[in-house]
């Protein structure tokens, strides 16, 4: 397990070299402490992200459904004048019900995961354009954007939100490979005809796993709407992308089965190293989009190659 | 060996019979894949099940341990229904299906205890239901070590094992939990002389630990060698149950093939 995430350990060290050769800001404290926070959002959702493509799945709803979430939760606090922590909850509610959505679809009506989350995923950014009339919420009540606060360590400022990342990928990683619930989602993507043969609950572990990302998206709303302390329509289009790529760069199987959610966070980091040091270098966004779908199509290749040779 | 007790049998024969199956049906669409099919397991016995390929020799082993759509199953005389898997193995029955049932990226020892898995005692175990490890690394490593399967490391994955390996274990996971039957559907499909033998050994001991065997196989010398009696399977129905030691293989495969009718199949060749 320690040999799985060497590789993406070692892509993230290669990546902060060459952006120390090419920008002397990217090695300070501060900016690394902006790196993290930049990453949290898209690191959280990887925890879903990768919950999903071990069971061989993918879910490309997920960057769409946190935008949703976050605009629930402004819109309803700002709206209805709700407290903090329900309209929270509502946000997180709201995302919750399209992962659990995600996962009927998959297990019930037995459409492939690809196209039921490219489905969601249109449905989840219409209903965030048409709720929120395609304006930013503003005036958010301060216990909603709390997360986005830092404190000091050391004196690097570090948000709260970064933590709770940090707690989420503990819980999850616990989760996965210390109880029997995670290891039979292993299961699940490794052979799903043998996991049900020995009599583990096959539509119930996907379901679940469906379910539960959905939950993580909308942690990840909360965090995007602390950070930004806004509700933003057009959040999540980068993220959706950037998470997937950071669950194959941490290698994680597209294939199912194989992997561990630390190498997400590793993934997440290089992710975000690289769109902060390309932006450190004065290239524009365009091209930062350009080096991730490059850096997309990289892992896959690795992660198959590497797959053939197992085999 | 438990002995029938609770409704008993009409016709008890002279040996417990294990588990019994009448009229078993089992569709999928259009297709009728167990028509009727009776099926009897005796203790202390290694039944060879043989048929053409789509006779429902697979199917029958499904029906026997998750529901089928018509029929009735007997487990030591008791009727009993399945609802999945599990339940069948809690019962005692455990199977090996053909289909390599084992999760390549996954260690021997969790292959081992996949669905079945062991939590640690006290607050660990039962509040944050964590796994123990080692526990189940031991026991399978004392299993496998019983049933006198080469395969040492419990902390390798099945992927990194040959083919033959692979097979081991998912016959060596029916074969270490059982405490009734095995059921083990072309356990030497695909094997090389040396890997097959070592399954017919192990099948040889789990027999001698006083567990009966059902041993779905189209390899006739496998099938000679250890059955102690054949069940010919045919069209979903079962044509005959034979003695191996009454007639030879091309006669079996007469019967199984339908050149000899079961109308046709001498007295002394049934068992
Ligand atoms: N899951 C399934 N869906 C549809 N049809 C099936 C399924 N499983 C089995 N069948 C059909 O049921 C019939 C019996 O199949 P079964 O697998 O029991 O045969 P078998 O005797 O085990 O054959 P083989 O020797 O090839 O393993 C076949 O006609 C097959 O096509
Ligand atoms: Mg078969």
């Amino acid at each position: 397990m320690r040999i799985a995430v060497l590789g993406p350990f070692l892509a993230l060290i290669a990546a902060c070299l060459f952006f120390a050769t090419q920008s002397d800001r990217f090695l300070t404290g501060e900016n690394l402490s902006l790196v993290l926070q930049q990453a949290v959002v898209v690191g959280i959702i990887a925890i879903g992200q990768t919950l999903v493509i071990l069971t061989a799945g993918i879910d490309l709803s997920c960057g769409m459904v946190m935008a949703l979430g976050g605009i629930i939760m402004s819109k309803f606090a700002v709206d209805f004048g709700l407290t903090a922590p329900i309209a929270m909850a509502a946000g997180i509610s709201v995302a919750a019900l399209f992962g659990l959505t995600n996962g009927l679809l998959v297990t019930t009506v037995k459409l492939p995961p690809f196209i039921v989350t490219l489905g969601t995923m249109n449905i989840a950014f219409a209903i965030t354009q048409l709720y929120s009339h395609s304006q930013t919420v503003t005036d958010l009540p301060l216990w909603m954007t709390a997360l986005g606060d830092t404190f000091s360590l050391a004196g690097t400022k570090v948000a709260w939100g970064t933590l709770l990342m940090l707690a989420l990928y503990g819980l999850t990683w616990f989760v996965l490979s210390e109880t029997a619930a995670g290891r039979h989602v292993y299961a699940v993507g490794n052979n799903p005809e043998a996991a049900r043969l020995v009599g583990i609950p096959t539509r119930k572990v996907l379901l679940g796993v469906y379910a539960l990302a959905g939950v993580f998206y909308g942690f990840a709303s909360l965090l995007s709407v602390g950070r930004t302390g806004v509700g933003d329509p057009n959040a999540g289009q980068t993220e959706n992308l950037d998470a997937i790529t950071a669950v194959v760069l941490g290698g994680t199987s597209l294939f199912g089965g194989r992997g561990v959610v630390i190498g997400s966070l590793i993934g997440t980091l290089v992710v975000g190293v690289f769109r902060n040091g390309l932006t450190l270098m004065g290239v524009s966004s365009i091209y930062q989009v350009l080096v991730t779908g490059i850096l997309v199509i990289l892992a896959v290749t690795a992660d198959q190659l590497s797959r053939k040779g197992a085999r | 060996m438990n002995v029938p007790t609770v409704h008993p049998v009409p016709d008890v024969p002279a040996v417990p019979v294990v588990l019994q199956a009448k009229n078993l049906v089992k569709r999928y669409g259009h297709v009728t894949a167990l028509d009727g099919m009776d099926f009897e397991l005796r203790a202390d016995e290694v039944l060879a099940v043989i048929g053409d390929n789509g006779a429902g020799k697979s199917t029958l082993i499904k029906a026997l341990a998750i529901v089928p759509d018509a029929g009735e199953i007997r487990l030591d005389g008791r009727l009993v229904r399945f609802g999945s898997p599990i339940e069948a193995r809690l019962a005692g029955v455990e199977c090996c299906y053909q289909d390599l049932a084992v999760a390549p990226a996954m260690t021997v020892a969790e292959n081992l205890f996949l669905g079945r898995e062991l939590r640690r005692a006290g607050f660990l175990g039962r509040c944050l239901r964590m796994l123990d490890r080692q526990k189940m690394i031991d026991v399978a490593g004392a299993r496998m070590a019983d049933l006198q399967v080469g395969i040492h490391s419990m902390t390798q994955t099945v992927e990194t094992l040959s083919g033959g390996q692979r097979q081991c274990v998912a016959v060596a996971r029916a074969a270490a939990f059982a405490r009734h039957v095995v059921i083990l559907d072309e356990p030497t499909a695909a094997l090389g002389v040396k890997e097959g033998n070592m399954v017919l050994e192990l099948i040889r001991r789990v027999r001698d630990k006083g567990l009966p065997v059902v041993l779905i196989s189209h390899n006739m010398p496998h099938v000679f060698e250890i059955a102690d009696r054949i069940h010919v399977a045919r069209l979903g129905r079962r044509a005959a149950v034979l003695n191996p030691k009454k007639l030879s293989m091309s006669d079996a495969v007469a019967v199984m093939t339908g050149a000899t009718a079961p109308e046709n199949i001498p007295a002394e060749w049934q068992a």
